[in-house]
């Protein structure tokens, strides 16, 4: 479908806050969403992801703060001069309508000829394969083909942003899938810029080329998907990202063994991902399980470190005992050292710098 | 013996409800045997009476119906047209925007529901006396447009319509306008015939303000040409009365009857008890 193709506009938010009378819904958002780029926003609900989306689209105006489209400022612009789409949760598909006109409806509302509507209806009916439906109503729709017909009408009019509010969260897990790579195949196949706001970690990981991670009303972290797995900056990031999440853990608590020892300064916090852990009689740490959970491929080991509880995934037939001692060992470059402080933003010794020095770096035996 | 109980209540309910039917429509019934019967079976119940049409044609030639018909059609049309556009508008202003002084505003719509129209007889009469209407039909119709009921029906018909339809439109650049007409009205469709029809033989049957505001046959509705023509002829002849009377009543039960089925489900649906 190349003459759907179009060129994604840049999105840049600038000192953006939202507040209601009584509770302040973001605090001091800035972020830049490259033209092309898929970008998710990425958080637990009330986070205030849905918020910024709406922001963005212009549904809601911000208390402080301006967004700068292409480098244009709209943030007092109504949403139909920001030249964007949006697909809602719930599709928001007009039930009184049919499915042609559904997807065509901002067509109508901007006078556009009969003729040209029509074309363009074909066109993304044949592009979503829904050129069948068009004549039914979204009530005799499944949730699958209800979610193609928001996508119809939210590509019809080739905008070049589109924002998605959670629009795979109602249907289910098999669909999802699918749903997921399609859409990002869309995407990459028109070329807009899509915001997609999820609490779903794999849509967030799978699809996006920058995942925006945020808590509170803060941004936490803005990364491409690897990157945040490998490198999360913050305690919260490190535990949002990963099933099951990465141990976040007080070097005080470990202080006994010697690897920790650099870290005890009081202000710092240490993450390990279970599956970086392994258990290995020549390891220099000494743990007790505490109890073994069984997952079919893996095995999740939960050990008592010093004061601290690790979990630690390990191959599924691997056989362990609860109430007995085990030896573990971890590389070093997988260590993460957060900052508990402002001040204490960089750690005294960057263990991921590239070149550190691994302690020990223990072969997978 | 629960379930004898049950019986019983069933058995009341419904003896209870046959009585209240035919209560309500035994006057009807007398109205229409002597409508169509000549003037000497007013009384006697003869099954072998002969029937006849000529009380109609008597009832129709005495008394400007035809006119009355007009008037009072163009009454309920009037107020109805009235009713839906500003209902509408201030039903969305209160569903779905947010100004100072929204809460006490909507409770004073709310206020209007509990006032019974015939205490502010005597302040219309004076309103309309100072506009200078007098006399005509719009002044029949005018305390009647703004309806407090028909506003709180479509509000709240408006609040369970998803924020996000509107959202959606909003995002297609649809206007406030485009929104009401494109999104809002379509989807309320069964609030508006259940008001439509309330409101339509509400205005239909009112008759204590038309009698007051009107004194000509050129603005009179049914109700008052009704009243008139059976108080003014001399020797009531109950026959030509009736037969008056089933003339004026008779759209609007015939309406009654061919639209139960959507009338009683609009109200249910429009969650009106």
């Amino acid at each position: 479908m190349p003459d759907f193709a179009l060129k994604g506009r840049s999105i840049r938010l600038q000192s953006l806050r939202k507040s209601w009378e009584d509770a302040v819904a973001l605090h001091d958002i800035n972020l830049t969403i490259p033209a092309g780029s898929f970008t998710a926003l990425l958080g637990p609900s009330g986070c205030g992801k849905s918020t910024l989306l709406r922001l963005i689209s212009g549904l809601e105006t911000p208390t402080e703060g301006d967004v700068f489209v292409d480098g244009d400022k709209v943030t007092s612009q109504p949403p139909s001069a920001r030249d964007l789409a949006m697909v809602f949760q719930s599709y928001a598909l007009f039930p009184h309508l049919s499915v042609a006109e559904n997807i065509i409806f901002g067509l109508r509302t901007r006078r556009t000829p009969k003729a040209e509507r029509l074309e363009k209806l074909d066109q993304v009916a044949g592009l979503l394969e829904l050129s069948h439906l068009l004549t039914r109503k979204p009530g005799e729709l499944s949730g699958g083909q209800q979610q193609r017909v928001a996508l119809g009408r939210a590509i019809i009019a080739q905008r070049s942003i589109c924002l998605m509010d959670e629009p795979l969260s109602n249907l289910d897990a098999k669909l999802r899938q699918d749903m997921r790579t399609e859409l990002r195949e869309l995407q990459a196949k028109l070329g807009f810029t899509m915001v997609y706001v999820t609490h779903d970690q794999a849509e967030a990981m799978t699809m996006a080329d920058q995942v925006v991670l945020m808590n509170q009303g803060h941004i936490e972290q803005v990364a491409a998907p690897r990157d945040l797995y490998a490198r999360p900056a913050t305690p919260f990031a490190g535990q949002f990202i990963g099933t099951p999440p990465m141990n976040v853990f007080d070097p005080m608590d470990v202080q006994e063994f010697p690897v920790f020892a650099p870290y005890c300064t009081g202000s710092h916090l240490l993450g390990l991902r279970p599956e970086d852990i392994h258990i290995s009689e020549t390891g220099p740490i000494s743990g007790h399980i505490e109890t073994v959970e069984f997952f079919g491929a893996d095995l999740l080991v939960t050990c008592r470190i010093g004061k601290a509880a690790l979990r630690i995934r390990c191959a599924g037939q691997a056989q362990y005992i609860p109430n007995t001692s085990v030896s573990l060992g971890f590389d070093l470059k997988d260590l993460s050292v957060f900052g508990t402080t402002p001040t204490a933003e960089t750690p005294p010794q960057h263990p991921k710098a590239g070149n550190a020095p691994c302690v020990f770096n223990l072969a997978k035996a | 013996m629960n379930k004898m109980s049950f019986s019983w209540d069933r058995a009341l309910i419904t003896c209870a409800a046959w009585a209240l039917a035919l209560l309500w429509v035994l006057p009807l019934i007398y109205a229409t045997w002597t409508a169509f019967h000549p003037a000497e079976f007013e009384t006697r119940f003869d099954l072998t009476a002969p029937l006849t049409l000529t009380n109609f044609s008597d009832a129709w030639v005495q008394a400007p119906f035809a006119r009355y018909f007009l008037n009072t059609t163009i009454l309920v049309t009037m107020i109805l047209i009235a009713q839906i556009a500003l209902g509408t508008l201030a039903a969305y202003a209160f569903a779905r925007m947010d100004f100072r002084g929204k809460g006490i505003l909507f409770s004073l719509v709310l206020v209007q529901l509990m006032i019974m129209p015939d205490i502010l007889l005597v302040e219309n009469y004076k309103t309309m006396r100072d506009l200078g209407l007098v006399d005509t039909i719009l002044a029949i119709g005018l305390p009647y447009m703004a309806s407090g009921f028909g506003i709180f029906l479509l509000r709240q018909t408006f609040m369970t319509i998803p924020q996000e339809l509107d959202d959606a439109a909003r995002i297609e650049g649809t206007s406030i306008m485009g929104r009401i007409w494109r999104v809002y009205m379509p989807l309320a469709k069964p609030t508006y015939l259940a008001f439509g029809l309330v409101s339509v033989s509400a205005h239909w049957n009112n008759f204590l303000w038309p009698l007051i505001i009107t004194n000509s046959v050129e603005t009179r509705p049914l109700t008052v040409g009704l009243s008139i023509f059976a108080a003014t002829d001399s020797g009531i002849q109950w026959s030509v009365i009736n037969a008056a009377t089933l003339i004026t009543s008779g759209p609007l039960l015939l309406a009654f009857l061919l639209f139960q089925r959507q009338f009683v489900q609009s109200f249910m649906r429009a969650g009106i008890k």
